[in-house]
């Protein structure tokens, strides 16, 4: 389920050395919003991502695949619908770190970024 | 042979042990069981618990109840125990002038020093005006972010920022001119408008310096000597923040007051004193030590004190059908200690940490209604009932089959609502004493002092050692170790200290780290446990000196805590004492010495064989 990234090597070296989380979505106009605030939230706790694009997969699957992608272990899928799913190298892959709609983006966020920092996770209610 | 179980009825659990006691005295124990007490001890109400522990010790030992001649319970006098906790200090900001709560992600870092302005009314600052910009509700932070940089484009010079939203770093890292930020204000709109205020936020790693200095805010204020004096309070309350807002308005200060605190009478046999509650636990132990022993205490009316004293005496008279004014309370124990408290007028929920005494008090009576309960277990049981002796004397018979152990002997009954001790010398009477506050009151200290509001979680904090949730699959224990998992820690418990209890890990909602858990939760045991131990050993040792004790025998459910006891043989190590928890018949533990005593107990008294050897099971004369 991997995507197929742009063949330039010297962006891919860089991707891949570079500490970040990784975050592969769906490619859809309504999702625009979403993923703003989704590294919003990474942006606020002070935590590099990068941002990759897929065209099939659930959130839970390009999660599992961003995270293993991502040298931190840790990654954001967010599926067409705008569903997200915040997972971890280390993890099985059906058993993802956090799941959750659109509107919890920015808490999804600032727990993925809390996933690398080791800090407790922020209710996801707010 | 004669087929008897011994009951002992605590306050939180009823124990039974089954006997055999041959015709020359022989005592063959066959088993043992526990249950949760049913309803206060020395009740009525304790019938379905007793019954239910004695059918199964039968059950245990497979024997029928019909072959049972008796049974042997405890004279258990109702022993209550109330808590309360006087707050002494209280932190109130009037006018709101200060935002001292610690964000996780402030942005920006320095010090900013302007006028308050709401972020609609940027636009019509005139270039040249210092402001501090405050950001409601409801503000995007791109739109944040646009609005500063135009203003500071006009030649407004906006100096730092409050916000409302988990947004800080956001703002800051759009600016062209990074300013410090301090977010999670949740009531935003009550910041007042149009006055001087500073904004500091420290770098990462440090706590600020210049708001949480008196003369470092007198600078950036230029305040007088008397104006300093007042704000001093503020600067004491942000330190060790990385970030920090103070709003100078000008009737608004933050008092740092010491709530009139109720005041109690403790009534000894030959004077009575009266100490006021803010003089802290030290000075109020120290009075109810010059008083002892204790006949009597009385709080002052309408106070915490006076009502949790009330209380005790109610239930206390309900129980016994004595007329509430002939209830005494016989001991009380003082504990220091702070709670969390929400700042009246802070603007982003802050705490602050004010001082307070938690009060255990103790009633005893010696009419507790046991006939009735004797007589009822009677119906119940169909089988002869003896009220077999007093419980502190049992204790000691069933503390001296501990292997290892010699009269004289001291017992410390580690209860859950009282510290009991009692001291057998050489001869055969026994001396014993109650003391206020054991494991319930170091449940309440760990509670209100990690400010958790649930006393189910502080249980289990005092009950089992702490871990961290370093990741997914390990945990590091209290002690530094490691602890690996194959299957993956549920997420709620990421990166939070936990506790380790016998039904999984249970994570602790606070910010506090392993360190601080810790040290509050041994602390609050020290100063219920090892202050209670002394003074009761002090009470019930021959001329009040705790070096004519030879052995110190812990028992009781609190004796089975991981660390009290150890924490106890500590402090009486200097003593020269052998302290160490009970082993009651080679294989109990600290549990069932009580009824463990009843049937040695039983035993001597129905056979004549001149002085035996109560403690062990081959009935040894004793030289």
């Amino acid at each position: 389920m991997r995507p197929t990234p742009v063949n330039d090597r010297r962006a891919e070296r860089a991707r891949r050395t570079r500490p970040a989380v990784v975050v592969l979505h769906q490619v859809c106009p309504d999702n625009r919003y979403c993923l703003r605030e989704i590294y919003a939230g990474m942006e606020e706790e002070g935590v590099p991502f990068g941002v990759e694009e897929a065209q099939t997969g659930s959130a839970a699957e390009l999660a599992h695949a961003a995270a293993h992608a991502s040298t931190l272990d840790v990654g954001v899928g967010v599926d067409a619908a705008g569903n997200i799913c915040v997972h971890h190298a280390k993890l099985p892959p059906d058993a993802p770190a956090l799941t959750g709609p659109p509107q919890h983006a920015r808490s999804l966020g600032h727990n993925a970024a809390r996933l690398v920092t080791g800090i407790p996770f922020k209710n996801v209610a707010q | 042979m004669t087929l008897v179980v011994g009951v002992d009825i605590g306050n939180s659990t009823t124990e039974a042990c089954a006997a055999e006691i041959g015709e020359d005295g022989a005592i063959r124990y066959l088993s043992e069981a526990l249950t949760r007490t049913s309803g206060v001890k020395g009740t009525t109400e304790n019938v379905a618990g007793v019954v239910d522990v004695v059918r199964r010790a039968l059950t245990a030992a497979g024997r029928e109840c019909g072959e049972l001649d008796a049974v042997l319970v405890n004279e258990a006098t109702p022993v209550i125990s109330g808590l309360a906790m006087e707050t002494i200090t209280e932190t109130i900001i009037t006018e709101s002038t200060m935002i001292g709560h610690n964000p996780e992600t402030p942005g920006g870092v320095g010090l900013g020093m302007g006028s308050t302005v709401p972020f609609a009314d940027l636009p019509g600052c005139v270039a040249g005006s210092a402001v501090i910009c405050v950001i409601g509700a409801g503000v995007d932070f791109e739109d944040a972010a646009a609005g500063i940089n135009a203003a500071t484009a006009r030649g407004v010079k906006v100096t730092g920022a409050v916000v409302h939203a988990d947004d800080a770093n956001l703002i800051a890292n759009r600016l062209r001119h990074p300013i410090p930020i301090v977010d999670e204000v949740t009531l935003v709109e009550k910041v007042p408008l149009d006055m001087p205020a500073a904004v500091e936020v420290a770098e990462q790693g440090h706590a600020i310096r210049t708001l949480s200095n008196s003369y470092g805010i007198a600078t950036v204020f230029e305040l007088d000597a008397e104006q300093t004096r007042v704000i001093a309070p503020v600067a004491r309350a942000l330190v060790g923040n990385r970030s920090a807002v103070v709003v100078r308005t000008p009737a608004g200060d933050v008092t740092d007051r010491r709530i009139p605190a109720g005041s109690l009478t403790l009534i000894g046999e030959k004077t009575r004193h009266t100490v006021t509650m803010d003089a802290g636990a030290a000075h109020i132990m120290e009075t109810a030590r010059r008083v002892a022993p204790l006949a009597d205490a009385v709080g002052e009316p309408g106070t915490h004190v006076g009502g949790m004293l009330a209380r005790v005496r109610d239930t206390m008279s309900e129980l016994t059908a004595m007329p509430v004014g002939e209830v005494r309370i016989r001991d009380v124990l003082a504990a220091d200690t702070f709670v969390p408290q929400r700042v009246t007028g802070g603007l982003a929920g802050e705490f602050a940490l004010e001082n307070a005494v938690a009060l255990a008090a103790m009633v005893r009576t010696s009419k507790g209604p046991m006939k009735l309960l004797a007589a009822e277990l009677r119906d119940a049981l169909g089988v002869d009932v003896l009220i077999a002796g007093v419980e502190a004397d049992m204790a000691v018979l069933g503390a001296l089959t501990t292997p290892g152990t010699d009269r004289p002997v001291a017992i410390l009954d580690l209860g859950g609502g009282s510290t009991d001790a009692a001291v057998a010398a050489d001869g055969t009477d026994i001396h014993s004493v109650h003391m206020a506050g054991a494991g319930d009151l170091v449940t309440k200290l760990i509670d209100s002092e990690l400010g958790l509001d649930d006393l189910d979680l502080a249980e289990e904090i005092k009950k089992f050692p702490l871990a961290k949730a370093e990741s997914f699959f390990h945990l590091r224990l209290e002690d530094g170790t490691v602890r690996f998992f194959d299957d993956p820690l549920p997420a709620d418990t990421f990166a939070r200290v936990v506790v380790l209890t016998d039904t999984g890990l249970h994570p602790i909602p606070t910010r506090h780290g392993v360190e601080r858990i810790r040290q509050v939760r041994r602390e609050a045991k020290r100063r219920v446990f090892v202050v209670n131990a002394l003074r009761a050993l002090e009470r019930v040792a021959p001329g009040g000196n705790i070096r004519q004790i030879d052995f110190v025998v812990a028992l009781g459910g609190s004796a089975l805590d991981f660390e009290i006891p150890d924490m106890i043989a500590d402090s009486l190590a200097e003593y020269g004492i052998v302290c160490g928890t009970g082993n009651v018949r080679g294989c109990q533990g600290p549990r069932n010495a009580v009824a463990t005593g009843l049937v040695a107990g039983y035993a001597l008294s129905t056979t004549y064989a001149g002085p035996v050897a109560v403690g062990t099971q081959s009935c040894a004369p004793r030289p």
